[in-house]
Protein backbone atom coordinates (compact mmCIF):
# COMPACT_ATOMS: atom_id res chain seq x y z
CA UNK A 1 0.00 0.00 0.00
CA UNK A 2 2.70 2.15 0.79
CA UNK A 3 5.71 0.30 -1.16
CA UNK A 4 6.33 3.17 -3.40
CA UNK A 5 5.78 6.45 -1.40
CA UNK A 6 8.79 4.41 0.93
CA UNK A 7 10.81 3.50 -1.78
CA UNK A 8 10.54 7.09 -3.32
CA UNK A 9 11.56 8.35 0.05
CA UNK A 10 14.51 6.21 0.64
CA UNK A 11 15.74 7.32 -2.97
CA UNK A 12 16.11 10.75 -1.75
CA UNK A 13 16.76 10.15 2.20
CA UNK A 14 17.58 6.41 4.15
CA UNK A 15 15.19 6.07 6.63
CA UNK A 16 15.33 3.77 9.43
CA UNK A 17 11.88 0.99 10.64
CA UNK A 18 11.24 3.47 13.21
CA UNK A 19 11.11 6.59 10.95
CA UNK A 20 9.28 4.72 8.21
CA UNK A 21 6.34 3.62 11.00
CA UNK A 22 6.48 6.95 12.52
CA UNK A 23 5.73 8.60 9.24
CA UNK A 24 3.05 6.23 8.06
CA UNK A 25 1.13 6.52 10.65
CA UNK A 26 0.30 10.17 9.38
CA UNK A 27 -0.50 8.99 5.81
CA UNK A 28 -3.99 8.14 4.38
CA UNK A 29 -4.23 5.45 2.11
CA UNK A 30 -7.05 6.35 -0.62
CA UNK A 31 -8.32 4.44 -3.98
CA UNK A 32 -9.97 7.18 -6.42
CA UNK A 33 -12.05 5.87 -9.48
CA UNK A 34 -11.39 7.03 -12.95
CA UNK A 35 -12.82 10.71 -13.49
CA UNK A 36 -13.55 11.10 -10.04
CA UNK A 37 -12.07 14.35 -8.30
CA UNK A 38 -9.74 14.28 -5.72
CA UNK A 39 -10.05 18.25 -5.88
CA UNK A 40 -12.47 20.75 -7.37
CA UNK A 41 -11.63 24.52 -7.95
CA UNK A 42 -13.63 26.47 -5.40
CA UNK A 43 -12.63 24.27 -2.55
CA UNK A 44 -9.88 24.05 0.15
CA UNK A 45 -7.04 21.87 -1.08
CA UNK A 46 -6.34 19.91 1.80
CA UNK A 47 -4.00 17.15 1.12
CA UNK A 48 -0.73 16.35 -1.44
CA UNK A 49 -1.03 13.33 -3.41
CA UNK A 50 1.33 10.76 -4.03
CA UNK A 51 0.10 8.51 -6.96
CA UNK A 52 0.97 4.73 -5.46
CA UNK A 53 -0.82 3.35 -9.07
CA UNK A 54 -2.70 5.01 -11.59
CA UNK A 55 -2.80 8.49 -13.41
CA UNK A 56 -4.11 12.07 -12.31
CA UNK A 57 -4.34 15.08 -14.01
CA UNK A 58 -4.28 19.04 -12.76
CA UNK A 59 -6.29 21.25 -14.60
CA UNK A 60 -8.14 24.94 -14.68
CA UNK A 61 -10.92 26.07 -16.94
CA UNK A 62 -11.44 28.96 -18.61
CA UNK A 63 -14.26 29.63 -20.72
CA UNK A 64 -15.19 25.77 -20.91
CA UNK A 65 -11.55 24.86 -22.51
CA UNK A 66 -9.18 23.01 -20.02
CA UNK A 67 -5.80 24.02 -19.08
CA UNK A 68 -3.56 21.18 -18.07
CA UNK A 69 -0.85 22.01 -16.10
CA UNK A 70 0.49 18.93 -14.71
CA UNK A 71 0.28 14.70 -15.16
CA UNK A 72 0.90 12.58 -12.08
CA UNK A 73 1.57 8.80 -12.36
CA UNK A 74 3.36 6.32 -10.54
CA UNK A 75 5.72 7.92 -8.06
CA UNK A 76 4.42 11.94 -8.69
CA UNK A 77 2.86 14.01 -6.19
CA UNK A 78 -0.21 15.99 -7.43
CA UNK A 79 -1.55 18.81 -5.39
CA UNK A 80 -2.93 22.70 -5.25
CA UNK A 81 0.19 23.63 -3.41
CA UNK A 82 -0.65 27.55 -3.47
CA UNK A 83 -4.41 26.23 -1.93
CA UNK A 84 -3.08 23.51 0.10
CA UNK A 85 -0.12 25.73 1.97
CA UNK A 86 -1.92 28.84 2.29
CA UNK A 87 -6.12 27.44 2.67
CA UNK A 88 -7.11 29.65 -0.25
CA UNK A 89 -9.61 28.31 -2.76
CA UNK A 90 -7.83 26.09 -5.71
CA UNK A 91 -7.66 26.97 -8.74
CA UNK A 92 -7.08 23.95 -10.11
CA UNK A 93 -9.20 20.57 -10.48
CA UNK A 94 -7.66 17.35 -10.08
CA UNK A 95 -9.28 14.43 -11.17
CA UNK A 96 -7.91 10.28 -11.95
CA UNK A 97 -7.63 9.38 -15.56
CA UNK A 98 -6.97 5.74 -15.16
CA UNK A 99 -8.40 3.90 -11.22
CA UNK A 100 -5.61 5.17 -9.40
CA UNK A 101 -4.17 4.52 -5.33
CA UNK A 102 -3.11 7.51 -3.64
CA UNK A 103 -1.53 8.22 -0.49
CA UNK A 104 -2.86 11.18 0.94
CA UNK A 105 -0.92 13.68 3.78
CA UNK A 106 -3.30 16.06 5.28
CA UNK A 107 -2.05 20.08 5.95
CA UNK A 108 -1.97 18.99 9.89
CA UNK A 109 -0.06 15.74 9.40
CA UNK A 110 2.16 17.29 7.26
CA UNK A 111 2.90 19.85 9.50
CA UNK A 112 3.64 17.79 12.47
CA UNK A 113 5.70 15.61 10.36
CA UNK A 114 7.95 19.05 9.41
CA UNK A 115 8.29 19.51 12.82
CA UNK A 116 8.66 16.05 14.15
CA UNK A 117 10.90 14.12 11.08
CA UNK A 118 13.70 16.26 9.94
CA UNK A 119 14.21 13.50 7.37
CA UNK A 120 10.54 14.77 6.25
CA UNK A 121 11.76 17.74 5.63
CA UNK A 122 14.76 17.15 3.78
CA UNK A 123 12.46 14.95 1.78
CA UNK A 124 10.15 17.98 0.99
CA UNK A 125 12.96 20.31 0.25
CA UNK A 126 14.37 17.61 -2.24
CA UNK A 127 11.26 16.92 -3.84
CA UNK A 128 9.60 21.07 -4.12
CA UNK A 129 13.41 22.02 -5.86
CA UNK A 130 13.14 18.96 -7.90
CA UNK A 131 9.58 20.13 -8.55
CA UNK A 132 10.83 23.86 -9.04
CA UNK A 133 13.51 22.78 -11.83
CA UNK A 134 10.71 21.14 -13.08
CA UNK A 135 8.94 24.27 -13.57
CA UNK A 136 11.29 26.32 -15.43
CA UNK A 137 12.06 23.78 -17.72
CA UNK A 138 8.54 23.46 -18.28
CA UNK A 139 7.97 27.42 -18.78
CA UNK A 140 11.26 27.58 -20.93
CA UNK A 141 10.01 24.89 -23.38
CA UNK A 142 6.52 26.46 -23.71
CA UNK A 143 7.76 29.95 -24.19
CA UNK A 144 10.84 29.34 -26.53
CA UNK A 145 10.71 26.22 -28.79
CA UNK A 146 8.42 25.44 -31.78
CA UNK A 147 5.31 23.23 -31.51
CA UNK A 148 7.29 20.34 -32.73
CA UNK A 149 10.33 20.57 -30.20
CA UNK A 150 7.65 20.86 -27.13
CA UNK A 151 5.99 17.79 -28.35
CA UNK A 152 9.01 15.75 -28.90
CA UNK A 153 10.41 17.14 -25.53
CA UNK A 154 7.61 15.93 -24.11
CA UNK A 155 7.91 12.84 -24.80
CA UNK A 156 10.97 12.29 -24.42
CA UNK A 157 10.93 13.69 -20.85
CA UNK A 158 7.98 11.77 -19.76
CA UNK A 159 7.71 8.68 -22.16
CA UNK A 160 5.47 6.32 -19.83
CA UNK A 161 3.11 9.80 -19.53
CA UNK A 162 2.74 10.29 -23.19
CA UNK A 163 1.50 6.86 -24.15
CA UNK A 164 -0.91 6.63 -21.01
CA UNK A 165 -2.90 10.13 -21.69
CA UNK A 166 -4.77 10.96 -24.96
CA UNK A 167 -3.21 12.91 -27.67
CA UNK A 168 -5.59 16.08 -26.95
CA UNK A 169 -4.84 15.93 -23.17
CA UNK A 170 -0.80 15.84 -24.06
CA UNK A 171 -2.16 19.14 -26.27
CA UNK A 172 -3.94 20.97 -23.84
CA UNK A 173 -0.43 19.94 -21.34
CA UNK A 174 1.61 22.26 -24.00
CA UNK A 175 -0.88 24.94 -24.69
CA UNK A 176 -2.14 23.83 -28.18
CA UNK A 177 -5.17 22.97 -29.52
CA UNK A 178 -5.57 19.04 -30.24
CA UNK A 179 -5.69 19.96 -34.33
CA UNK A 180 -2.38 21.72 -33.97
CA UNK A 181 -0.96 18.74 -32.57
CA UNK A 182 -2.67 16.66 -34.56
CA UNK A 183 -0.96 18.96 -37.79
CA UNK A 184 2.38 19.20 -36.05
CA UNK A 185 2.58 15.04 -35.74
CA UNK A 186 1.58 14.80 -39.10
CA UNK A 187 4.00 17.13 -40.55
CA UNK A 188 6.54 15.14 -38.19
CA UNK A 189 5.40 11.84 -39.26
CA UNK A 190 6.23 13.00 -43.13
CA UNK A 191 9.22 14.60 -42.46
CA UNK A 192 10.94 11.34 -41.24
CA UNK B 1 -17.36 22.07 -0.78
CA UNK B 2 -17.54 21.05 -4.44
CA UNK B 3 -15.45 18.09 -4.50
CA UNK B 4 -17.94 14.88 -3.71
CA UNK B 5 -16.16 13.08 -0.63
CA UNK B 6 -16.84 9.35 -0.36
CA UNK B 7 -18.41 7.54 2.85
CA UNK B 8 -18.13 4.24 3.51
CA UNK B 9 -21.26 2.80 5.45
CA UNK B 10 -20.63 -0.64 7.31
CA UNK B 11 -23.62 -2.37 8.56
CA UNK B 12 -25.68 -0.31 5.84
CA UNK B 13 -28.66 -3.14 6.17
CA UNK B 14 -28.87 -1.95 9.82
CA UNK B 15 -32.01 0.30 10.97
CA UNK B 16 -29.34 2.55 11.42
CA UNK B 17 -27.41 2.16 8.64
CA UNK B 18 -30.15 2.47 6.06
CA UNK B 19 -31.34 5.96 7.43
CA UNK B 20 -28.22 7.48 7.46
CA UNK B 21 -27.47 6.02 4.13
CA UNK B 22 -31.06 7.26 2.71
CA UNK B 23 -30.67 10.29 3.57
CA UNK B 24 -26.95 11.12 2.68
CA UNK B 25 -28.12 10.10 -0.52
CA UNK B 26 -29.53 13.01 -1.23
CA UNK B 27 -26.66 15.05 -0.32
CA UNK B 28 -23.64 15.51 -2.07
CA UNK B 29 -21.89 12.17 -1.18
CA UNK B 30 -20.28 9.30 -3.10
CA UNK B 31 -21.80 6.62 -0.59
CA UNK B 32 -20.67 2.44 -0.72
CA UNK B 33 -22.36 0.64 1.18
CA UNK B 34 -20.95 -2.93 3.28
CA UNK B 35 -23.21 -5.51 4.51
CA UNK B 36 -23.03 -9.50 5.50
CA UNK B 37 -26.37 -9.84 3.92
CA UNK B 38 -25.35 -8.44 0.16
CA UNK B 39 -29.21 -9.85 -1.41
CA UNK B 40 -30.73 -7.12 1.39
CA UNK B 41 -27.67 -4.49 0.57
CA UNK B 42 -28.62 -5.05 -3.05
CA UNK B 43 -32.24 -4.46 -1.74
CA UNK B 44 -31.47 -1.79 0.08
CA UNK B 45 -29.13 0.18 -3.04
CA UNK B 46 -32.23 -0.32 -5.36
CA UNK B 47 -34.72 1.17 -2.93
CA UNK B 48 -32.68 4.44 -2.51
CA UNK B 49 -32.12 4.48 -6.16
CA UNK B 50 -35.99 4.04 -6.73
CA UNK B 51 -36.50 7.36 -4.25
CA UNK B 52 -33.40 9.23 -6.01
CA UNK B 53 -32.41 8.53 -9.25
CA UNK B 54 -29.43 10.21 -9.15
CA UNK B 55 -27.85 9.08 -5.59
CA UNK B 56 -24.53 8.37 -6.41
CA UNK B 57 -24.43 4.79 -4.43
CA UNK B 58 -22.78 1.36 -4.67
CA UNK B 59 -23.13 -1.69 -2.53
CA UNK B 60 -19.64 -3.03 -2.31
CA UNK B 61 -18.88 -6.78 -1.11
CA UNK B 62 -15.46 -5.85 0.90
CA UNK B 63 -15.81 -3.83 3.77
CA UNK B 64 -11.86 -3.36 3.09
CA UNK B 65 -12.32 -1.98 -0.28
CA UNK B 66 -15.06 0.18 0.37
CA UNK B 67 -13.35 2.14 3.43
CA UNK B 68 -9.78 2.16 1.45
CA UNK B 69 -12.05 3.84 -1.03
CA UNK B 70 -13.16 6.64 1.40
CA UNK B 71 -12.75 9.71 2.80
CA UNK B 72 -15.01 8.73 6.17
CA UNK B 73 -16.31 5.59 7.56
CA UNK B 74 -19.46 4.74 9.73
CA UNK B 75 -19.41 2.06 11.40
CA UNK B 76 -22.73 1.34 11.84
CA UNK B 77 -22.65 -2.47 13.85
CA UNK B 78 -23.47 -2.84 16.69
CA UNK B 79 -21.12 -2.27 19.74
CA UNK B 80 -20.26 -6.35 19.91
CA UNK B 81 -19.02 -6.23 16.25
CA UNK B 82 -16.47 -3.04 16.53
CA UNK B 83 -13.89 -5.10 16.99
CA UNK B 84 -14.13 -7.36 14.28
CA UNK B 85 -14.71 -4.40 11.60
CA UNK B 86 -11.92 -2.31 13.52
CA UNK B 87 -9.49 -4.94 13.00
CA UNK B 88 -10.35 -5.53 9.36
CA UNK B 89 -10.19 -1.86 8.34
CA UNK B 90 -7.27 -0.61 10.90
CA UNK B 91 -5.18 -0.13 7.54
CA UNK B 92 -7.01 1.40 5.11
CA UNK B 93 -8.89 3.69 7.96
CA UNK B 94 -5.42 5.25 8.84
CA UNK B 95 -6.29 8.76 9.44
CA UNK B 96 -9.63 9.14 8.38
CA UNK B 97 -12.53 10.54 9.88
CA UNK B 98 -14.50 7.21 11.51
CA UNK B 99 -17.71 7.73 12.92
CA UNK B 100 -18.85 5.37 16.21
CA UNK B 101 -22.63 5.34 16.06
CA UNK B 102 -23.32 2.24 18.98
CA UNK B 103 -24.62 2.62 22.53
CA UNK B 104 -23.10 -0.57 23.93
CA UNK B 105 -26.86 -1.36 25.59
CA UNK B 106 -26.98 -4.17 28.07
CA UNK B 107 -30.03 -6.51 27.60
CA UNK B 108 -32.18 -5.14 29.50
CA UNK B 109 -31.96 -2.18 27.84
CA UNK B 110 -31.66 -0.02 31.27
CA UNK B 111 -27.89 0.17 31.25
CA UNK B 112 -24.35 0.48 29.05
CA UNK B 113 -21.66 -2.80 29.34
CA UNK B 114 -19.25 -0.75 29.22
CA UNK B 115 -17.26 0.18 32.66
CA UNK B 116 -17.95 4.07 33.87
CA UNK B 117 -14.50 5.28 32.68
CA UNK B 118 -15.11 4.61 29.30
CA UNK B 119 -17.53 4.54 26.26
CA UNK B 120 -17.97 2.37 22.88
CA UNK B 121 -16.13 5.49 20.67
CA UNK B 122 -12.85 5.60 23.19
CA UNK B 123 -12.87 1.96 22.38
CA UNK B 124 -12.70 2.15 19.07
CA UNK B 125 -10.43 4.77 19.47
CA UNK B 126 -8.32 2.04 20.96
CA UNK B 127 -8.75 -0.07 18.08
CA UNK B 128 -7.78 2.41 15.44
CA UNK B 129 -5.14 4.36 17.06
CA UNK B 130 -4.36 6.06 13.97
CA UNK B 131 -7.97 6.91 13.24
CA UNK B 132 -9.95 10.15 13.80
CA UNK B 133 -12.98 8.67 16.13
CA UNK B 134 -15.77 10.79 16.44
CA UNK B 135 -19.19 10.04 18.32
CA UNK B 136 -22.43 10.93 16.07
CA UNK B 137 -25.78 9.85 15.15
CA UNK B 138 -25.89 7.36 18.40
CA UNK B 139 -28.40 9.94 20.18
CA UNK B 140 -31.14 9.50 17.83
CA UNK B 141 -33.30 6.93 17.13
CA UNK B 142 -33.74 5.25 13.31
CA UNK B 143 -36.84 6.71 12.63
CA UNK B 144 -35.93 9.98 12.92
CA UNK B 145 -33.94 9.84 9.78
CA UNK B 146 -37.62 9.62 8.21
CA UNK B 147 -38.72 12.26 10.14
CA UNK B 148 -36.37 14.57 11.45
CA UNK B 149 -38.47 17.22 12.55
CA UNK B 150 -40.13 16.51 15.60
CA UNK B 151 -42.97 18.81 17.53
CA UNK B 152 -42.03 21.26 14.63
CA UNK B 153 -38.35 20.86 15.85
CA UNK B 154 -35.36 19.73 14.09
CA UNK B 155 -34.01 16.74 16.24
CA UNK B 156 -30.07 17.27 17.68
CA UNK B 157 -27.65 15.12 17.12
CA UNK B 158 -24.32 15.32 19.23
CA UNK B 159 -20.94 15.12 18.17
CA UNK B 160 -18.25 13.93 20.54
CA UNK B 161 -14.54 13.85 19.14
CA UNK B 162 -10.77 15.00 19.74
CA UNK B 163 -9.85 16.03 15.90
CA UNK B 164 -11.33 19.73 15.22
CA UNK B 165 -11.30 18.91 11.45
CA UNK B 166 -12.87 15.70 11.78
CA UNK B 167 -15.81 16.92 14.13
CA UNK B 168 -16.41 19.70 11.33
CA UNK B 169 -16.61 16.71 8.76
CA UNK B 170 -18.97 15.06 10.93
CA UNK B 171 -20.96 18.21 11.51
CA UNK B 172 -21.51 18.48 7.71
CA UNK B 173 -22.36 14.96 7.50
CA UNK B 174 -25.26 15.26 10.54
CA UNK B 175 -26.52 18.45 8.51
CA UNK B 176 -26.54 16.52 5.65
CA UNK B 177 -28.92 13.34 7.04
CA UNK B 178 -31.31 16.41 8.21
CA UNK B 179 -30.70 16.68 11.56
CA UNK B 180 -28.91 19.42 13.72
CA UNK B 181 -25.76 18.76 14.36
CA UNK B 182 -24.14 20.07 18.08
CA UNK B 183 -20.83 19.40 18.53
CA UNK B 184 -20.53 18.36 22.20
CA UNK B 185 -16.75 18.23 23.24
CA UNK B 186 -14.12 15.63 22.97
CA UNK B 187 -14.36 11.94 22.75
CA UNK B 188 -14.56 11.15 26.33
CA UNK B 189 -18.28 13.23 26.09
CA UNK B 190 -19.54 9.81 24.32
CA UNK B 191 -20.11 8.84 28.10
CA UNK B 192 -22.95 10.83 28.46
CA UNK B 193 -24.11 11.05 24.90
CA UNK B 194 -23.98 7.00 24.99
CA UNK B 195 -25.71 7.14 28.59
CA UNK B 196 -28.28 9.88 27.21
CA UNK B 197 -29.60 7.02 24.50
CA UNK B 198 -30.21 4.94 27.74
CA UNK B 199 -32.39 7.30 29.35
CA UNK B 200 -34.04 8.36 25.51
CA UNK B 201 -35.06 4.50 25.40
CA UNK B 202 -36.34 4.15 29.23
CA UNK B 203 -38.68 7.15 28.29
CA UNK B 204 -39.74 5.95 24.93
CA UNK B 205 -40.58 2.63 26.63
CA UNK B 206 -42.38 4.01 29.50
CA UNK B 207 -44.34 6.48 27.69
CA UNK B 208 -44.38 4.98 24.58
CA UNK B 209 -43.50 7.12 22.19
CA UNK B 210 -42.93 4.37 19.49
CA UNK B 211 -39.36 5.25 19.07
CA UNK B 212 -40.08 8.44 17.45
CA UNK B 213 -37.97 10.80 19.88
CA UNK B 214 -35.31 12.64 20.44
CA UNK B 215 -33.07 15.05 22.41
CA UNK B 216 -33.23 18.91 21.46
CA UNK B 217 -31.67 21.14 23.29
CA UNK B 218 -33.83 25.20 24.28
CA UNK B 219 -31.67 27.99 24.66
CA UNK B 220 -32.34 31.60 23.56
Amino acid sequence: MYDLFFQKFREKVPLSVEEEQQIKSYLTPKKLRKRQYLLQEGDICKTLAFVEKGALREYSVDNGSEHIIQFAVEGWTISDLFSFLTGEPAIYNIDALEDSELILITRTAHEELLQTQPKYETYNRVLITSAYVALQRRLTASISLSIEERYTNFTTMYPDIAQRVPQHMIASYLGLTPETLSRARKKMTTRK
Amino acid sequence: MNTKQTIAVIGATGNMGAGIARNLSKGNYRLLLCANNQEKLQALVQDIRRHNAAADIEAVDCTVEASWEADSIIVAVPYPAEKEVADKIRKVANQKSVISISNPLNAAYNGLTTAPDTSAAEELQKLLPNSKVVKAFNTVFAADFATPVLDGKQVDSFIAGNNPEALQTVAELVSAAGLNPVIAGDLSVSRTLENMTVLLIQLSMKYNYNWLAGWKVLHH
